[in-house]
């Protein structure tokens, strides 16, 4: 995103632009690809970068590729307790092809929840995916760091709340025997039932999402903030722009290679509203308003153990998820941007 | 004796596993529909007879006569406290096994664990061996059974609730590949070894064979209720109000006793026994013509659903229950500000122990039981053993002596002093004797207290009086005694019944209309529609089912 090392004001590439290509494969003197390396000179060249990323990589295969293989069971009357161990119950439950897709597809309450759930995420892209932009714009401007330093702490901490407490703490403040609700009748008010109106608990959750997470998702952005070149500001107000065109020419586009990226992201997710939240208030507002695809799948799948449809509504999901990431990344590649991985 | 599981349903899935095998290998996607076949068990009931065999031969142990003698479900109950005590163990059941793991749910704060808790460390030392208790929220106890069995992964010594076996669908699969058989250790007179576990009621180990095979250690219950209606007698009696005796008056009393201006609001849950006061049973009853009646059905169902909506509707209903899933309302209720909510009557002891020491006046007293329109209540209820202990399978028959002598530690009689360790702790650390000799719980005992051993033991059942719950005796056997005549009779006492995924998966959805009209959000009208849709979808296969098991066992 920043202008290359000492490249004048004047010839910086516009921020936003891809970064330069990555260093180039080393080329001999005379400017012919050198022979490739042995793999074990290569190995005695590479080894530390290797040892870096081997727990990571250990990591990712322990917990995320080993599990993979157990999506088999959403093709199967999955019985964990056939066999001498989990691995032969694997092998010996019944197979039942796409059984459980069929059930699921089926089901009109598995429709009810995937509609609860877009319904929720493209609400939430639409007015709460922009506020921490917002905010770290607003923090980014504020000259005495630190106050930034002190607003940011605030904002950033609830994050590290469970939902339990967020809710909780929503319930002691907005509740029918909350903070406010006794405050408004001792003003002869009659209280209103935030938690418990089905028809406003979109609203509510995304309230509280923001509560909780809207300073931590600024991080990032004030991150790409620092990053932009601050001459080009001073060259811009040299210029005579104010700061509105200042923000739109300089700031919004020094952002957009981020904003897309974690909107991208976002929309992998699509089909993941969060689990805790919902299951939280559900009984407060009911099933209709409430239920998501993932207390869906609690109740259905892993209350009554039907652990094939569980998987076979987890998988529905990360397909879906794939697709739209797919999509998303071809429509920011065709814009001119980079997206979540390269054009190649 | 060949272990022979009557009505267990593997062969199915042996024969067709082969086959399936085969047509996923070779299927493509467009020959989805053709292919797939539905997933989820058809439920198992298995008979209750041919049991007999495998039980324990019963010899009491009792060390002292009651005050109070039981009758069948009802514990003995004693009103003074022993001064002198016996050893009722004298070889330390410990044979110098590694550390127990054990799991047991608790209702409560979680007391600190081994090596940071004296009690454990009291109680281990007399075992001989260490056992290190992992104890789970009773409310959410089936989240972590669900994942532990899925699993695979047991501790050496699991309590499971009744009510969440009848849960937790193949049971008797998991059963089986999970826990030991322990038939051969406990058959007969071969139970003589461990003679407290002997000593435990017949009726209880009957519940606590799967597939032909005893497969647990049962801990009996203490009393067959499911719920009491619990109200502040002493917060009632200082606003003048009399007991409720009829719903019109239990819903004035309600009206009378809200008022939110002071935080204060009448009820928490009670929709469970307004189902009782007004005769409704639990699920299912004989209809006079044959054949099996679901609640739903019921007219007294839809009367105690509109009665509860009205008190959601009048705002009698406290806004945390309203608003929360599993509100604190025992915090709300010790702190008055709610003044009745429904309970198990295993909680009245305790709290009423604790909190007479912060309010002296604390007065909690279950609702007497009323009938309403002439009809009586039902009272639900059931008698089966309230947790069973099971055994990890395949740690050996050396281990499986050292675990069984644990548990039957663990059960000692009342009278004994193994009996006042496993339930108060170290005299003079965990409880201070009142003038009458008996035990009174100190903030420590309160605190690293949390059923550890018991939960885990079986017991014969007594009631007890303490230095801080002088009349709480009589009061819970009087309760009992009134009321016994009430309890619902189980249609299905015995059998052991494996719920078909199609019930299973319906009960959810449907507790989720029922409570949409139970907090206004639907109308009391749309009961019918529920119903039908609760018939149409899995409820039907669930009537088939449960009469099949009745017809099976000639009932």
């Amino acid at each position: 995103m920043s202008a290359p090392g000492t490249v004048g004001v004047v010839d910086a590439p516009a921020a936003g632009q891809p970064p330069p290509p990555g260093p180039r494969r080393p080329r001999g003197r005379g400017g012919r690809p050198r022979p490739r390396a042995t793999l074990r000179a290569r190995l005695r060249r590479d080894w530390p970068l290797l040892a870096m990323t081997a727990p990571a990589a250990a990591l990712l295969l322990v917990f995320h590729y080993l599990p993979t293989l157990g999506n088999i069971i959403a093709f199967q009357d999955y019985n964990p307790f056939v066999g001498d161990d989990p691995v032969e119950a694997f092998l010996r439950s019944e197979w039942i092809g796409f059984g459980n897709f069929e059930a699921l597809f089926a089901d009109p309450l598995f429709w009810d929840a995937v509609r609860n759930t877009l319904t929720i995420t493209t609400f939430q892209i639409v007015f709460f995916f922009p506020l921490p932009i917002l905010l770290a714009i607003l923090l980014n401007s504020l000259v005495s760091g630190r106050m930034r330093g002190f607003v940011q702490s605030v904002v950033y901490l609830p994050h590290f709340f469970s939902w339990v407490l967020v809710v909780t703490f929503f319930v002691q403040m907005l509740g029918g025997a909350g903070l406010l609700a006794q405050e408004m009748r001792e003003a002869g008010l009659q209280p209103w039932n935030v938690m418990t109106n089905p028809d406003t608990f979109i609203l509510l959750v995304t309230a509280e999402s923001v509560w909780k997470d809207v300073g931590w998702g600024a991080i990032v952005f004030l991150a790409a903030l620092a990053a932009i070149d601050t001459n080009l500001y001073e060259a811009a107000a040299a210029d005579g722009a104010g700061r509105w065109r200042r923000l739109w020419h300089i700031t919004l586009p020094g952002l957009r290679p981020v904003i897309v990226l974690l909107l991208i992201m976002r929309l992998g997710d699509a089909l993941s509203v969060g689990f805790e939240q919902f299951i939280l208030q559900r009984e407060a507002v009911g099933r209709d308003a409430a239920e998501v695809l993932d207390t869906f799948v609690y109740y259905q799948a892993i209350a009554t153990q039907q652990w094939g449809l569980g998987a076979a509504a987890g998988l529905f999901k990360a397909v879906v998820g794939l697709i739209l990431i797919v999509a998303a990344n071809k429509i920011a590649h065709r814009l001119g941007e980079q997206g979540v991985y390269s054009a190649s | 004796m060949k272990p022979s599981p009557p009505g267990a349903s593997t062969d199915r899935r042996t024969m067709l596993r082969l086959l399936g095998l085969g047509a996923a290998a070779t299927m493509g996607g467009a020959t989805l529909t053709a292919c797939s076949k539905e997933a989820g068990s058809k439920g198992s009931a298995t008979k209750a007879d041919a049991i007999r065999s495998v039980l324990p031969t019963h010899r009491p142990a009792e060390l002292l006569k009651p005050d109070i003698p039981g009758e069948g479900p009802i514990p003995d109950g004693y009103l003074n406290y022993p001064r002198q005590l016996v050893d009722a163990v004298t070889e330390q059941p410990g044979r110098g096994g590694g550390a127990i793991r054990t799991m047991s749910p608790w209702w409560g704060p979680t007391p600190p664990t081994l090596g940071n808790n004296s009690y454990l460390a009291a109680v281990n030392a007399k075992l001989g061996v260490e056992v290190n208790p992992s104890l789970q929220d009773g409310t959410t106890y089936a989240d972590k059974l669900n994942a532990m069995l899925g699993a695979r992964d047991v501790p050496d010594l699991l309590s499971v609730p009744n009510w969440e076996v009848d849960k937790v669908a193949r049971f008797s699969d998991a059963v089986k590949a999970l826990f030991e058989d322990l038939t051969d250790h406990l058959r007969g007179d071969a139970a003589a070894k461990y003679p407290y576990l002997a000593a435990l009621p017949t009726g209880a180990w009957e519940y606590s064979v799967w597939g032909g095979r005893l497969a647990a250690v049962p801990f009996p219950t203490d009393g067959p209720f499911a719920w009491a209606l619990f109200h502040r007698k002493d917060l009632v009696d200082k606003a003048g109000l009399a007991t409720p005796t009829t719903p019109d008056e239990l819903h004035e009393l309600g009206k009378k006793l809200t008022d939110p201006g002071k935080g204060v609001w009448a009820f928490g849950s009670v929709f469970d026994m307004v189902q009782q006061f007004f005769g409704c049973q639990q699920t299912w009853r004989k209809k006079p013509g044959g054949g099996l009646e679901h609640k739903f059905e019921n007219p007294a169902y839809r009367a105690a659903l509109e009665f509860t909506a009205r008190l959601f509707s009048d705002g009698l209903v406290h806004p945390d229950t309203v608003a929360s899933k599993g509100a604190d309302e025992k915090q709300l209720f010790k702190a008055g500000k709610i003044i009745l909510f429904q309970d198990g009557l295993g909680a009245w002891q305790g709290m009423q122990g604790e909190q007479s020491k912060v309010l002296p006046s604390f007065a909690m007293q279950p609702l007497p039981v009323f009938g309403t329109g002439g009809g009586p209540a039902v009272v639900w209820g059931s008698e089966k053993p309230v947790f069973f202990t099971f055994l990890k399978k395949g740690l050996g028959a050396e281990r499986v002596a050292e675990l069984l002598g644990v548990l039957n530690w663990c059960a000692a009689p009342f009278g004994s002093r193994e009996f006042e360790l496993r339930e108060y702790g170290v005299d003079g650390r965990h409880f201070t004797r009142a003038a009458d000799g008996s035990p009174v719980p100190t903030e420590l005992g309160r605190k690293e207290l949390g059923a550890q051993y018991t939960h885990i033991g079986g017991r014969v059942p007594v009631k007890v009086r303490s230095g801080d719950t002088p009349n709480f005796v009589r009061d819970y056997l009087d309760y009992y005694q009134k009321n016994i005549g009430l309890l619902e009779k189980d249609l299905f006492a015995g059998i052991k019944l494996e719920l078909p995924a199609n019930w299973s998966k319906i009960i959810q959805p449907t507790e989720d209309k029922i409570r949409d009209i139970l907090r206004g959000r639907r109308p009391i009208g749309d009961l019918d529609r529920v119903t039908k849709d609760f018939l149409a979808s899995g409820g039907e296969e669930g009537r088939a089912f449960f009469e099949k098991a009745l017809a099976d066992n000639g009932r």
